[in-house]
């Protein structure tokens, strides 16, 4: 027994190696981050403090140029709410109406603002940490944008802070088109570089040139139909394939993520209400 | 608790706020990707216990993690350097009995056998936490600059804490 117990004290570190050696395995095989906990996540308590203080400070220093792509979009906004003016003037006229309704599709989005406290782009999967959280109405599966374009899902909901699946992780998979195009393809991150992703699995009829933007389907209700998301840099199609796999650059600077929309869609538990898998129901 | 105790806990804290505040944030020219808190491994005493040494490493690794939501990645890599940091110290201190102090610096080892030793300890963690993260992109170009280039940073780096880490009654020998 004693001999035994020699043994066991002799080889102790050895059986301690294996023993962290096996929890960082588990910890490594549970990357799904579907499965993570929210103690082990960055939006945790401690964690998300201490980038809550660092964030007090160090969210000045870009100011400048998250400033310009403000001024830029709030342009291109300017300009499209005139182009629309102009078209219901039109519509007034041909009908001869004093007032039009809207299109009540718009309305069931809200956007919640939000700071983004921690982000990695140097990772293979990276995450962010935003400073709202369940009770400021977050939940999981929400979309999120900037004012560029789109940012990530919100994945876990802690009190406070919530952590995004940023759109450079591969768990995260798009359904985005070429804007004014019908077709849609899954957008993907292939961990090379920060400022590109790919868009694949496009049918081979889909029609594309180099510099078109490419935007969100709006086949799910995380994001609205026409979230700004990149432009195609180049497109290729494998031989046997029947797709097309195209580089898009991201509108999206993820270097200078400061604040963020989180879009919550009224109409979310109904979609999934119907989008339900009916039982299958004995027709004798 | 020993005034040692302390500044380690205090150099464990600081390097782990750096790492991940400021030294997590930064990729220079998307290949080196400073590992700067492994520096508290690097430096705790040669006359602590291999148990002691893997749960510090363990635990150090298993924050940082957290920290940076890489879910195991340092974790693993840490208990492994851990684990090798006794042979590797072998590989240039042939009698760690003999030094004057118990924590490996440049005036107990000599400045070429520590530089080699931080070296290698830097060398291995890159090359394993690059190595672990492969396993879902593997594109061996790459992986090889982001070691290689991580390593020249994190060493650089840490060459410049150990000038201010040392205290001036070692600097004068």
């Amino acid at each position: 027994m004693s001999e035994l117990l020699k043994f066991f004290v002799k080889y102790s570190s050895w059986f301690l190696f294996v023993l962290y050696l096996v929890a960082g395995l588990a910890l490594l095989f549970s990357r799904n981050p579907y499965q993570h906990h929210v103690y082990l996540s960055s939006a945790n308590v401690v964690a998300s403090g201490v980038y809550r203080a660092t964030n007090n400070i160090t969210s000045y220093f870009s100011l400048r140029d998250i400033n310009e792509d403000l001024q830029r979009r709030n342009s291109d906004l300017e300009l499209e709410i005139y182009k629309l003016q102009d078209v219901i003037r039109k519509y007034q006229e041909k009908v001869h109406a004093d007032t039009m309704t809207t299109d009540p599709a718009l309305s069931r989005y809200q956007f919640l603002i939000a700071h983004v406290i921690n982000n990695s782009i140097n990772h293979s999967h990276n995450y962010i940490t935003i400073e709202k959280g369940r009770l400021d109405g977050i939940e999981p599966e929400m979309g999120v944008i900037d004012q560029n374009g789109i940012v990530g899902i919100v994945n876990i909901v802690g009190d406070h802070t919530a952590r995004l699946i940023s759109v450079l992780n591969p768990y995260l998979r798009l359904s985005c088109k070429v804007k004014g195009e019908a077709q849609v393809g899954s957008l993907v991150w292939d961990g090379r570089d920060p400022g590109e992703a790919i868009l694949e699995e496009l049918p081979k009829h889909a029609k594309f040139a180099k510099g078109d933007t490419v935007v969100t389907s709006g086949y799910s209700s995380v994001f609205p139909e026409g979230v700004p998301v990149g432009t195609i840099v180049s497109g290729s199609r494998d031989r046997e394939d029947n797709f097309y796999t195209l580089r898009i650059k991201l509108f999206t600077d993820f270097s200078t993520l400061s604040t963020v929309r989180v879009i919550r869609d009224s109409m979310k538990d109904e979609l999934k209400e119907v989008e339900k898998e009916p039982e299958i129901k004995n027709v004798n | 608790m020993s005034k040692t105790t302390v500044q380690f806990i205090l150099l464990g804290v600081i390097l782990v706020l750096a790492q991940v505040i400021v030294f997590n944030h930064i990729c220079l020219f998307n290949v080196a990707v400073p590992m700067v808190f492994i520096y508290l491994i690097v430096r705790l005493p040669i006359t602590l216990s291999v148990n002691w040494l893997l749960t510090i490493s363990f635990v150090l690794g298993l924050i940082v993690d957290i920290f940076s939501d890489t879910y195991g990645m340092n974790t693993l890599a840490c208990t492994v350097l851990a684990m090798a940091r006794k042979p590797i110290l072998r590989l240039y201190v042939p009698r760690e009995e003999d030094l004057p102090r118990p924590e490996p610096s440049m005036y107990t080892l000599g400045t070429a056998s520590y530089l080699k030793y931080l070296l290698t300890m830097i060398l291995l963690y890159c090359a394993l936490i690059f190595l672990i993260e492969a396993f879902t992109f593997f594109n061996p170009i790459r992986l090889l600059l982001l070691i290689v280039f991580s390593t020249i940073l994190s060493m650089a780096i840490m060459v410049g804490i150990d000038s201010f880490m040392t205290p001036r009654s070692e600097k004068r020998l």
